[in-house]
């Protein structure tokens, strides 16, 4: 089993050390100054070249309850590299990939932008990058290349989260595990991760604290998840789908009707125009 | 809810409306919705993609006809006609699809590989097999024409109607259906909603619109009034499948299918591909007069229908990926 993130949101502090680490070693462009008035969140979501992305849910309880029964969660969200990945199968480039880590990773060079894979991520994680991105961010530009270089190599393709492959090339942790102070992001082998998680969700319920896996032995089409998380809600509070599905496994039904429709059609047309008159 | 977070509530009644969560009004077993932000992201794609699957469709329709055509018969000008325009639409169409694409530098790139699970790769592959015959039956009939130079006429040996003939019409229904598997073999909750409807719908508007084109091509350049009936007729049956499997849609694709056929979209839908493409043009086709501009309007009338319907399922596709409550529990 190859490597990916075990995110414990019940970990999680909200203090967006994953997203700034992330944004700093992957080299992308701040996403501008926007107050959403969504809780503390004014990144809002993942995208293109932004491949964490903190979730804060504010919860009030009913005006009867306690005040201490509000909830304020939080969660760190990424790419989870889905065993059966939607936009590696729609992908017609071969740009993205499975690389030996077991991740799913976009190959830039070979990306040519046809934005494809964005409409097939059953997560809504991966989007393109417009060029106009680098052209507005000049932290982007570092040793020596210039601001065309950069453009050049990354503007008008799809991008997501590599799980730090070139960290993990040189035998690190991604920045964002690197950088959470409080662990929520745990990165490591996917089969340990899984053990590990297992037990947690059984100390927190044995506090009372009513949790469970996002991502590991779902059924999904998808397959298990090489991120998965642990949540104390239900997925869709975190946005995440409760039902995620593979979607080129709509392809045999689709292209069946279409079939059916064309040799239908052609039989009227040979009727039509080569039948007795 | 505290003192503090009432007060604050009262200042900013609307903010429910935004979505922001609030225990005191949801419903306990009410499914929350993230700030009600887009669970999935929308397609990029913009007129040349729309575009693209307009002329796609009726390229795929004209193949089809090149084989329907009874050539040593009636329809020799419609032989003609359609191997013309399916060529210059499979010349053209890889212009549009390179223009929408991120990097169109790299569109070679599209051809590193061939994946049967890519519906994109499959169309790229598709659209460079369909224009194989393509060129080739349109070398020839230009050489039957005359208009090719005597000592390189010889090229229509090159291209036996019995063989481009087939080709076109196996390779002319691929594209004509492909396309709408792209679009359903993908998580946005409308065209998810449509994996069995789309494709159809793809079919049948492809075929309406290749007969209504070449019909277009018959009525400026003269052809056989008895081929332009027959083209009106499988542009009947066609468009009258269309407006069954749209129907039937409709019927299925629940709150999915909301941003495809309410509101201004759904009107539009209803008055220019319904009535304008599909009703109206089988209406004036039965009018039994012989008059070239009557089928001229005819064909236009099915073509915008046509472009209508392909807007509105890229346009209400986007419009679907951004309501969360019908992204969560995607379809089988």
């Amino acid at each position: 089993m190859g490597n990916g993130f075990f995110t414990d949101t019940t970990l999680c502090i909200g203090c967006k050390a994953c997203e700034v680490a992330c944004k700093q070693w992957n080299q992308l462009p701040a996403d501008g100054y926007q107050f959403t008035g969504d809780s503390y969140d004014n990144t809002s979501a993942l995208g293109g070249t932004t491949w964490r992305h903190v979730a804060f849910i504010e919860q009030n309880a009913p005006p009867d309850a306690p005040p201490t029964m509000n909830k304020w969660l939080m969660m760190s969200d990424v790419c989870k590299h889905c065993t059966h990945a939607g936009c590696l199968e729609a992908c017609p480039t071969g740009a993205i990939v499975r690389n030996e880590f077991d991740d799913v990773y976009i190959q830039p060079d070979i990306c040519n932008g046809c934005g494809y894979c964005v409409p097939s991520c059953p997560f809504g994680v991966v989007d393109l990058m417009a060029s106009a991105d680098y052209t507005e961010s000049r932290h982007f530009v570092s040793d020596g290349r210039t601001h065309d270089d950069a453009t050049q190599t990354r503007g008008g393709v799809a991008g997501k989260c590599t799980l730090c492959y070139d960290r993990q090339k040189i035998g690190v942790e991604p920045a964002c595990a690197k950088a959470c102070p409080t662990e929520s992001i745990q990165f490591g082998d996917v089969d340990e991760l899984h053990a590990r998680a297992k037990a947690r969700v059984e100390q927190l319920q044995a506090r009372g604290v009513d949790s469970y896996l996002y991502g590991v032995d779902s059924g999904s089409s998808v397959g298990d998840l090489n991120a998965f998380f642990l949540l104390t809600d239900v997925p869709e509070a975190y946005n995440l789908p409760s039902r995620p599905v593979l979607p080129s496994t709509r392809q045999p039904a689709a292209y069946a009707s279409a079939a059916i429709v064309a040799a239908a059609l052609a039989l009227a047309g040979f009727a039509i125009f080569r039948g007795a008159r | 809810m505290s003192a503090t977070e009432s007060s604050m509530r009262a200042l900013d009644p609307d903010a429910s409306a935004r979505g922001v969560s609030d225990g005191a009004e949801l419903p306990p077993h009410a499914t929350p919705t993230y700030y009600d932000r887009p669970l999935l992201k929308k397609p990029h794609w913009e007129w040349e993609v729309i575009l693209y699957l307009l002329m796609g469709g009726a390229m795929g329709g004209s193949g089809i006809l090149t084989a329907l055509a009874d050539e040593r018969g009636e329809d020799a000008a419609l032989a003609r006609s359609a191997r013309y325009v399916a060529f210059v639409l499979a010349s053209t169409c890889p212009i549009v699809l390179i223009k929408h694409l991120g990097r169109p530098e790299r569109f070679l790139h599209m051809l590193r590989i061939f994946k049967w699970k890519s519906p994109m790769s499959m169309g790229v592959w598709g659209l460079i097999a369909f224009s194989a015959p393509a060129t080739a039956a349109a070398a020839g009939q230009l050489a039957r024409d005359g208009v090719l130079p005597a000592r390189i006429r010889f090229v229509r040996f090159l291209a036996p109607r019995s063989l481009t003939n087939p080709l076109q019409l196996v390779l002319g229904a691929f594209i004509c259906g492909y396309t709408g598997v792209l679009l359903s073999a993908t998580a946005n909750p409308l065209w998810a909603a449509g994996k069995r409807h789309i494709p159809a719908i793809s079919v049948c508007s492809g075929v309406a619109g290749g007969c209504a084109l070449n019909n277009l091509m018959l009525a400026l350049f003269g052809g056989n009034e008895s081929t332009r009936r027959k083209l009106d007729r499988l542009e009947a049956v066609a468009g009258i499948a269309e407006l069954v499997v749209l129907f039937s849609f409709r019927q299925i694709s629940g709150a999915a299918g909301a941003p495809m056929f309410t509101g201004p979209r759904g009107r539009r839908l209803f008055n220019a591909t319904i009535l304008g493409g599909i009703v109206a043009p089988t209406l004036i086709n039965l009018i039994p007069v012989h008059a070239r501009a009557k089928s001229a309007l005819s064909a236009i009338l099915t073509i915008g229908g046509a472009y209508v319907l392909r807007a509105t399922l890229v346009e209400a596709g986007k419009e679907s990926a951004d309501d969360p409550r019908v992204s969560s529990r995607q379809p089988e």
